[in-house]
């Protein structure tokens, strides 16, 4: 199985190629086309690996649709294409065992079996900035497709930096992290508009978005008439 | 003072370098990341040497622009004593536009576009007039004087506009201009026209100078946007 990426950085496509016998799980909903020989099953995530309680977990908190489908070439080879919701690029980060990726709830689009994506419960909830901080972990080996909102830079952490919650896409594991405030005290940092926001440090990739979804649905939801009810 | 502005012309986003005594000065919100020798104070947006009038002032302007929808009042400065990097980036799709500013001339900004400033560079917020908050398509500037750079955010593309005579502009598509031309908000044609063209409001610009019109419009995104929404 392998992604192929087209039209980035605004209005990305990907397509996973599958030969016979491979299969690929996708969130819902990102499916735009596919082969017919492929059959579709939704589920909740790969069977056997972790109960029903690990699984609503991740829907609930991870920001990831709770199911998933199942995207499988039984007789023949075959493809699917998917895509996000928001405009913006894709990125496939190859994981060859060795070290875990832990990717935004909302960034997460596919991965084959041979990826074991599982919730890590961060119980933080940016609650002036309104920007969850739920992290999938993606263990095993194989390639994760991710999406960005905007265009994603691809950087080699080696010391701190310091990355808008809003902003961040995935990050290896091994990088320490901790959640802090923007700004020395609480009101500042309300007033500063940036909430919370991850001070990193270690050496490993760390995937970053160009535009933060939760802004722009603050510029934008500001501006619409007001839900009745 | 180094910046790059990267991921243009859809995404754009500012990275910059910081010498010690530098001060960039960005919208609220804007920051993507930063180095953590990189320091940040948060200010009221009134202008660098605001009295206690303009303060209030500013105070109202964001009171005005919270029920129009728009920007927040503060801005945030970013120092680093022993240099540092910083990346901004606006909240909508787009571009990002840098201009030099001499101690001279001076900017008109719309108050979305504002993404960054240098130390010297003072904005203060102006009104384009009351029919300008009547029209939805509320018109507020940022007054942006003092020598230094500035960047501005335009939603879509940007094309910069040298206007030598007259010049008609929808308000949502101006991004900024210069100083030098003279300006006035008003409805094309006439009521019925502003009821039913959906052309809104225009600006009609005089003078010599540049305009910076972008190629979307945030009103029309939230006018397409709202009569799907569900009750």
């Amino acid at each position: 199985m392998h992604f192929e990426v087209q039209y980035n950085p605004a209005h990305s496509l990907a397509t996973a190629h599958l030969s016979p016998g491979e299969s690929v799980r996708a969130e819902a909903s990102a499916m735009v086309s596919m082969s017919p020989s492929l059959t579709v099953e939704t589920n909740t995530g790969p069977q056997g690996r972790g109960g029903f309680f690990t699984k609503a977990k991740r829907g609930l908190l991870g920001g990831e649709s709770f199911f998933q489908n199942v995207f499988r070439a039984s007789g023949k080879a075959g493809h699917v294409c998917l895509a996000p919701r928001l405009c913006g690029s894709m990125v496939v980060h190859e994981l060859s065992g060795q070290r875990d990726l832990l990717i935004q709830g909302s960034s997460y689009v596919a991965a084959p079996d041979s990826v074991d994506i599982n919730t890590q419960f961060q119980g933080f909830k940016g609650f002036f900035s309104g920007e969850s901080l739920f992290f999938l972990k993606a263990s095993g080996t194989g390639p994760v497709l991710m999406n960005a909102f905007g265009a994603i830079e691809e950087m080699e952490l080696n010391g701190e930096m310091v990355v808008d919650t809003g902003h961040l896409v995935a990050f290896e594991s091994g990088i320490n992290y901790e959640v802090t405030k923007a700004a020395a005290g609480w009101i500042s940092s309300f007033l500063s508009g940036e909430g919370l926001v991850l001070r990193m440090s270690g050496r490993g990739k760390v995937f970053i978005q160009s535009r933060n979804p939760s802004e722009f649905g603050r510029t934008v939801g500001s501006l619409l008439p007001a839900r009745r009810g | 003072m180094q910046y790059k502005i990267e991921h243009g012309p859809s995404f754009a986003w500012l990275k910059v370098d910081l010498s010690p005594g530098d001060e960039l000065q960005a919208e609220a919100g804007a920051m993507v990341r930063q180095e953590p020798q990189v320091e940040m104070s948060t200010h009221l947006n009134a202008g660098r040497h605001a009295g206690i009038f303009q303060k209030l002032w500013a105070i109202l302007v964001a009171f005005v622009r919270k029920f129009i929808g728009g920007e927040t009042m503060f801005v945030n400065r970013f120092t680093a004593s022993q240099g540092g990097q910083v990346v901004v980036a606006p909240s909508l799709s787009g571009h990002i536009v840098h201009k030099m500013l001499d101690a001279s001339s001076r900017l008109f900004v719309q108050t979305g576009s504002y993404l960054a400033s240098t130390g010297a560079v003072d904005t203060k917020v102006r009104f384009g007039g009351l029919r300008t908050l009547l029209g939805g398509e509320g018109l507020v500037l940022l007054e942006c004087s003092g020598a230094g750079d500035i960047w501005v955010n335009s939603y879509g593309g940007v094309i910069p506009i040298e206007v030598n005579g007259s010049f008609t502009v929808d308000t949502g598509h101006i991004v900024a201009f210069d100083g030098s031309l003279d300006f006035r908000v008003k409805s094309i044609g006439g009521v019925k026209s502003f009821l039913f063209s959906g052309e809104g409001l225009v600006c009609e610009f005089s003078g010599q100078g540049t305009i910076y019109v972008q190629s979307r419009n945030l009103s029309a995104l939230v006018g397409w946007l709202s009569p799907l929404l569900p009750a």
